[in-house]
């Protein structure tokens, strides 16, 4: 029953897997900087994310700016809006030992987000479509889309951006430091809301860029948000806190499993096994498939 | 005529319901070692954590250089010159040493001048100039201690505070440590240490203070405490 199967279909599951897993990856860094640096659960992640697809979907239908020649102004935006959320919403509530605030805080965003885009936009799906939007390159007998294939470009690109800002500027290296023990770097003479600032900037930055890769690939409408949401827990559930391309692996890992389990089981089974797979890792390697596990001193 | 470099004046602390300290008054002069001895829970570690923001005080007054420090944050205090080497080391495990000297002269005071103190913490420390591409987490406890200390130096402090800084090391790396605090001072810098090795302590300091739940109950010249029947008896018992 299995004569279907060659390799191209399995490749070319796997190909679409890995494009759409970029999606949560990134969805995934941004959460793991705010939750390194603030202990904030940001479940508003994802509705930022359709946000931002909007945002993206309104400059090309009003004022005919091509999706990919939004990539600076979207990506300025979404700092812009990350350091004012942070500013704004969290900047008090993350001093208080009670860290359910800051949750209720992203809840409460995430509802509004969720329903003034359904005001501005109603709830019907929308979708970007250009010229090249169902063209696709042909590698060696498999059909990679385009408007995919850029997005996963996009993903490496700013994941990679992060990275070296993480690893080589001061300021990346203070948000690091900050993550591992926010006292000890106070001592040193970290201000806790610089380094959240940029936390959030970068987190809601990567929104942007998902944003955009999202509205050129897939149909969205204003409650996609949630289960992005959680879809970048699992992802980085799967990569393991604290690294930015672990986190984007998880997400790559997780796209893989719901594409496949989606083709070998069923669509409706691709959240359950996604899901399931959260689970098994909680379950037996908290701290990530790809993190060494490391002692504690 | 010595120079008072930090005063602290009828200093209250209290977590919640639990008052920490009471009243507690001491000062520091300029170019000396002044020691904090007392039993575990005594209000060592919260004093400095006072000093350096971490904590703020119900009560009393901070003073360095004749500022008034106290309520200031500990990112302001650390830039205004007063270092904490905490209790436990709290180094940036997964930074390396480098990027942990790095960010010890994050300060604008420091920032400037990265480089120059960069090279005197590596010629009083050699070892960490060798291990600066290592992971900090992977040294020895000694090593992590030197580095917590050449991390607070990289803030060009006026005053370095140290939080046990024998705690949890060998007797010979304890020893070392000692020596090493002695030198800094030699060079110059003016030292308040917080120690439960009290005999080492009241050793190397100028001037000490005995602590106990939360109140200076001893004061004096180190030497003289050590001499002292009081500390002798409910401190120093085992030695004799």
């Amino acid at each position: 029953m299995f004569d279907y199967l060659n390799f191209n279909l399995l490749a070319q599951l796997f190909i679409n897997g890995i494009l759409f897993g970029t999606m949560y990856g990134l969805a995934a860094i941004g959460l793991s900087l705010i939750f390194g640096t603030m202990r904030i659960i940001f479940l508003s992640q994802g509705a930022v994310i359709i946000l931002m697809a909007y945002f993206c979907y309104w400059l090309f239908t009003l004022f005919k700016i091509d999706p990919y020649l939004s990539i600076p102004i979207i990506g300025l935006a979404a700092v812009v809006l990350g350091a004012g959320l942070y500013q704004g919403l969290f900047r008090r509530a993350v001093k208080m030992e009670d860290k359910n605030i800051t949750l209720l805080i992203a809840v409460g965003l995430m509802f509004l987000l969720e329903n003034l885009m359904a005001v501005m936009w109603t709830p019907n799906p929308r979708s970007i479509s250009t010229g090249y939007t169902s063209s696709s390159i042909p590698v060696g007998g498999l059909a990679i889309s385009f408007t995919r294939l850029i997005g996963f470009v996009m993903a490496m690109l700013s994941t990679a951006g992060v990275t070296i800002f993480l690893k080589r500027t001061l300021v990346g290296k203070a948000v690091r430091a900050a993550s591992e023990d926010i006292e000890a770097a106070r001592l040193v003479g970290i201000s806790p809301h610089w380094v959240n600032t940029i936390a959030f900037a970068i987190g809601i930055g990567l929104c942007g860029i998902a944003g955009i890769a999202l509205s050129t690939t897939y149909p969205f409408d204003p409650y996609f948000g949630f289960i992005f949401s959680l879809k970048a827990m699992i992802a980085l559930a799967l990569g393991g806190l604290g690294s930015v391309f672990g986190a984007l692996l998880g997400g790559i890992i997780l796209g893989t499993l719901e594409s496949w389990s989606s083709f070998f089981i069923s669509g409706g089974w691709a959240d359950a096994v996604g899901y399931g797979a959260f689970l098994l890792v909680l379950l037996f390697k908290p701290e990530g498939i790809l993190v060494r596990s490391v002692k504690k001193v | 005529m010595e120079k008072r470099l930090l005063e602290i004046k009828d200093l209250h602390v209290s977590y919640g319901t639990v008052q920490a300290l009471w009243g507690v008054s001491l000062h520091v002069p300029e170019g000396s070692i002044v020691a904090l001895v007392g039993a575990n829970g005594a209000g060592k570690s919260t004093l400095l954590k006072t000093v350096s923001g971490m904590n703020r005080p119900q009560k009393g007054n901070i003073l360095f250089c004749g500022k008034d420090l106290t309520g200031l944050d500990p990112e302001e205090v650390v830039n205004a010159g007063i270092a904490l080497v905490p209790e436990g080391r709290r180094l940036f495990a997964r930074l390396t040493v480098k990027e942990n000297l790095e960010l010890g002269a994050y300060t604008p005071r420091a920032r400037p001048f990265v480089q120059e103190s960069m090279r005197q913490v590596y010629e009083l420390f050699p070892l960490l100039q060798t291990r600066s591409k290592q992971i900090s987490g992977s040294l020895s406890g000694g090593e992590q201690q030197m580095l917590a200390i050449a991390r607070s130096m990289m803030s060009k402090p006026t005053i370095l505070m140290l939080d046990e800084p024998s705690l949890g090391l060998s007797p010979l790396i304890v020893k070392m440590m000692f020596e090493l605090v002695e030198e800094l001072n030699r060079k110059g810098m003016t030292i308040l240490l917080v120690e439960q090795n009290i005999f080492q302590a009241l050793k190397i300091s100028h001037y000490a203070y005995v602590i106990k739940t939360g109140k200076i109950v001893l004061e004096g010249p180190g030497e003289e405490l050590l001499s002292d029947p009081e500390v002798q008896n409910a401190y120093l018992g085992a030695l004799e």
